[in-house]
């Protein structure tokens, strides 16, 4: 995986890609967009479907690198393989290695399939102890059990091992639906996390559209995660020894 | 606090041709994602009906067959290529794999979604255990 582009050494990068409910691609998308932040890069994979964006004339890759002041983002809007989602990751922490980012944050949703119509929580989990006084201090509950696959493990597993601390913010949501719902807990959680002031006014108009409009990379999403759902179970053993 | 005035948007991905997804441009309809999962005694199927009241949904059943279709409130308009397409309904038909007994079916919509719940026929034979 190649980053075509780098950017000035700073500290904080934020990573969303279609996941459960599509909620860190709404979240980083909104932010990106709330903040107008300038968009100074990209990442290819020969592997990816050749797919790109035309927006006024102008043409955007699918994975994207924005930043404005401190704040760098990637943003992806394709989903990930299992193969492809390592190498996402690892090019990623090369990124940010290459950067001095100090923390990454990945923003992803939690399956949650009997959601009650309750808002949704947010659950935090870091991989350093030095991010776990950020949870305290923000007030994001720790997410304390349960199983992770797909892009989302292959970050973890890549930052554990690194000397970068990620937090990943865990919105709950409607695993096989869109959710732009559980992505404003999202929003403004990674606000308060950031310290800065978000309006979600603008996603909050949108939320029915918003679920009509990713009904596609809904589904594409779905098709990957449980590729890489398959990809993690060990050889068929025979239905008695399972 | 930033504020931008610019409108949302977020690349809508292009569907492959396998796409499940098939929406009907000429009859103005979309085609709703949806999901089943089966219980031991029931089918549990959701729909996302995002744009849509509760008074404008029909669900019909058809031996084993389901079919949904709902209004929306409001027409969905789709800009690609330069053109635009108009959405006025949502459609959709499903086949369970198994007997069902749509006579105690039960239905509930909350937030743009529904909620369909359809025990299952269970009819057998006994084997004695000697």
């Amino acid at each position: 995986m190649q980053i075509s582009k780098t950017s000035p050494k700073e500290n904080t990068l934020l990573v969303g890609f279609p996941s459960n409910g599509l909620v860190g691609t709404f979240t980083i998308s909104y932010l990106v967009h709330y903040l107008e932040m300038k968009l100074i890069g990209e990442i290819e994979h020969p592997d990816l479907p050749p797919t790109l964006f035309v927006e006024d004339g102008e043409i955007l890759p699918p994975i994207r690198i924005y930043k404005k002041n401190n704040l760098f983002v990637v943003l992806s809007d394709l989903p990930f393989d299992p193969f492809v989602a390592y190498d996402f990751a690892e090019s990623i922490l090369d990124y940010c290695k290459k950067n001095q980012i100090k923390k990454i944050i990945i923003i992803s949703g939690m399956e949650t399939i009997n959601r009650n119509p309750k808002p949704p929580k947010i659950f935090g989990l870091v991989t350093h102890q030095s991010l776990e006084k950020l949870l305290y201090d923000y007030g994001v509950p720790k997410f304390l059990s349960g199983s992770i696959f797909g892009t989302d493990a292959a970050m973890i597993t890549a930052f554990r091992k690194s000397k970068i601390p990620a937090l990943i913010l865990y919105a709950e949501c409607h695993p096989f639906f869109p959710d732009p719902e559980a992505s404003i807990v999202a929003i403004t959680t990674l606000a308060r996390v950031l310290e800065i002031k978000v309006d979600t006014n603008d996603i909050q108009k949108r939320i029915e559209w918003l679920r009509i409009q990713h009904r596609n990379l809904m589904e594409e999403t779905i098709r990957s995660l449980q590729q890489q759902q398959q990809e993690k179970k060990p050889g068929k053993a025979p239905q008695i020894y399972r | 606090m930033v504020t931008n005035k610019n409108e949302f948007k977020i690349r809508i991905f292009p569907p492959t041709i396998s796409s499940l997804l098939n929406d009907d441009i000429d009859h103005q309809i979309l085609s709703p994602l949806s999901c089943l999962r089966e219980f031991e005694t029931n089918w549990l199927l959701e729909f996302d009906l995002p744009l849509v009241n509760k008074k404008d949904i029909k669900i019909t059943f058809d031996e084993n067959m389901i079919s949904v279709e709902a209004k929306l409130k409001e027409t969905y308009a789709e800009e690609k290529l330069g053109v635009t397409t108009k959405f006025e309904y949502f459609k959709k038909t499903l086949f369970l794999p198994g007997k069902i007994n749509s006579k105690k079916a039960s239905a509930k919509f909350t937030k743009g979604r529904l909620i369909i719940t359809i025990p299952k026929m269970i009819s057998g034979q006994k084997i004695k255990i000697e």
